[in-house]
């Protein structure tokens, strides 16, 4: 696979699962309970996960 | 001949030097020490001291205004876990985390680099209009809002009544389900011109040269964005939000307060808001320490993690 093509396909990866991270947050706010706050945080830790994943080549 | 007769002095002196430099260096730490001691008790009077006063009550049980206290230990705690209540403000403080930060820096970014890179007309004009809402005060943001989100004379359903688009009016602040947005949108009004205006002063640092030169092997503006000003701005936008992520918790507690008071039914309770009822309006000092102790977790927690995910080494240029 060519480098541009693997680049892209990862930046799209990225991208997709930081905007599912912010539709799951936001869907499952709607049902209160520890179970949801659970996934809720999940949720914030994966969109962490993404950024550092992002900012790794640069260290 | 002149080494023998410059030696006895040099011998003579040599003692006397390092003593006189030690008592300066000394001199120099009680200096240092006595300019630093005003901020060093003001920090510990009223930062160290009423952190630890609020760990330290969380184990009581207090009306806040009887003189009885009675240590409870871990009894507060235990009783989060049972609360609902609880839950759906600590919800809502994440959703509002990750929905504002995510809409108000990616909003910030896309915004600043319209303006630094564009050769847009008016562009101080919008500046200024997009900063406007931070020096406002908070409450004043929160009046504004309250009168755009009315129900009957609302700027919002208004507008809506005006393009005969009457389905879409709601009650933005009366319905259970958007009013959480409600405040959200707020917070990002609010927010979103101080962030641009950082950003855009860092990003007018950079060297034209640089885009120029990127310019003449092709590159897009928005690979240009990513491989250029990304980067350069990164310990800028690195520190904001890290500061970004504290705010958030402190603003949603006053627009909340301020314009829904954490209904309807508590919907929108936010966990700041919900400390402050439950220690000054609910009379459980204790309790609301203990949920106090939580937030503070909770946002160290959050804050170490956006400083490790982010951390880089410093590009210079």
């Amino acid at each position: 696979m060519k480098e541009s093509t693997r680049g892209a396909l990862v930046v799209t990866a990225r991208t997709l699962v930081a905007a599912l991270c912010v539709v799951v947050v936001v869907a499952v706010r709607t049902t209160v309970g520890w179970g949801s706050l659970a996934i809720m945080l999940c949720a914030l830790l994966v969109l962490l996960g993404v950024l550092a994943s992002y900012n790794r080549r640069f260290h | 001949m002149a080494t023998t007769t410059s030696s006895p002095p040099s011998d003579t002196s040599a003692p006397a030097r390092p003593a006189g430099r030690s008592a300066r260096r000394r001199g120099d730490g009680r200096f240092v020490l006595a300019c630093l001691l005003p901020a060093l008790v003001l920090f510990v009077l009223f930062m160290v001291v009423p952190t630890v006063n609020v760990f330290r009550m969380s184990f009581y049980t207090w009306s806040g205004f009887s003189p009885d206290m009675r240590f409870v230990g871990f009894d507060n705690f235990t009783q989060l876990f049972e609360d609902a209540q609880f839950v759906r403000a600590f919800q809502n403080t994440v959703a509002l985390l990750v929905v504002v930060t995510v809409v108000t820096m990616g909003m910030g970014l896309f915004l600043a680099a319209i303006m630094t890179r564009q050769r847009l007309r008016g562009r101080n004009f919008y500046r200024f209009v997009l900063y406007v809402p931070n020096v406002l005060s908070v409450v004043v943001i929160a009046a504004i809002f309250s009168a755009i989100y009315d129900q009957q004379n609302g700027l919002l359903n208004g507008t809506l009544r005006l393009l005969s688009l009457d389905g879409l009016q709601q009650v933005w602040l009366g319905d259970q389900d958007i009013v959480l947005w409600s405040v959200a949108i707020a917070m990002v009004w609010q927010s979103l011109g101080y962030y641009m205006v950082l950003y855009m002063s860092s990003m007018a640092s950079i060297p034209e040269e640089l885009y120029e030169a990127s310019g003449l092997d092709g590159a897009s503006p928005t690979r240009q964005f990513f491989s250029i000003t990304l980067p350069l701005i990164w310990q800028n936008l690195r520190t904001t939000l890290t500061f970004f992520v504290m705010s958030a918790v402190n603003l949603s507690f006053v627009l909340v307060r301020a314009m829904t008071g954490g209904g309807p039914d508590g919907s929108s309770e936010v966990l700041l808001s919900y400390m402050y009822k439950q220690a000054y309006t609910n009379s459980s000092y204790g309790y609301g320490m203990a949920i106090g102790v939580v937030i503070f977790a909770f946002s160290f927690l959050v804050s170490l993690l956006v400083s490790r995910a982010t951390r880089r080494e410093p590009l210079q240029f």
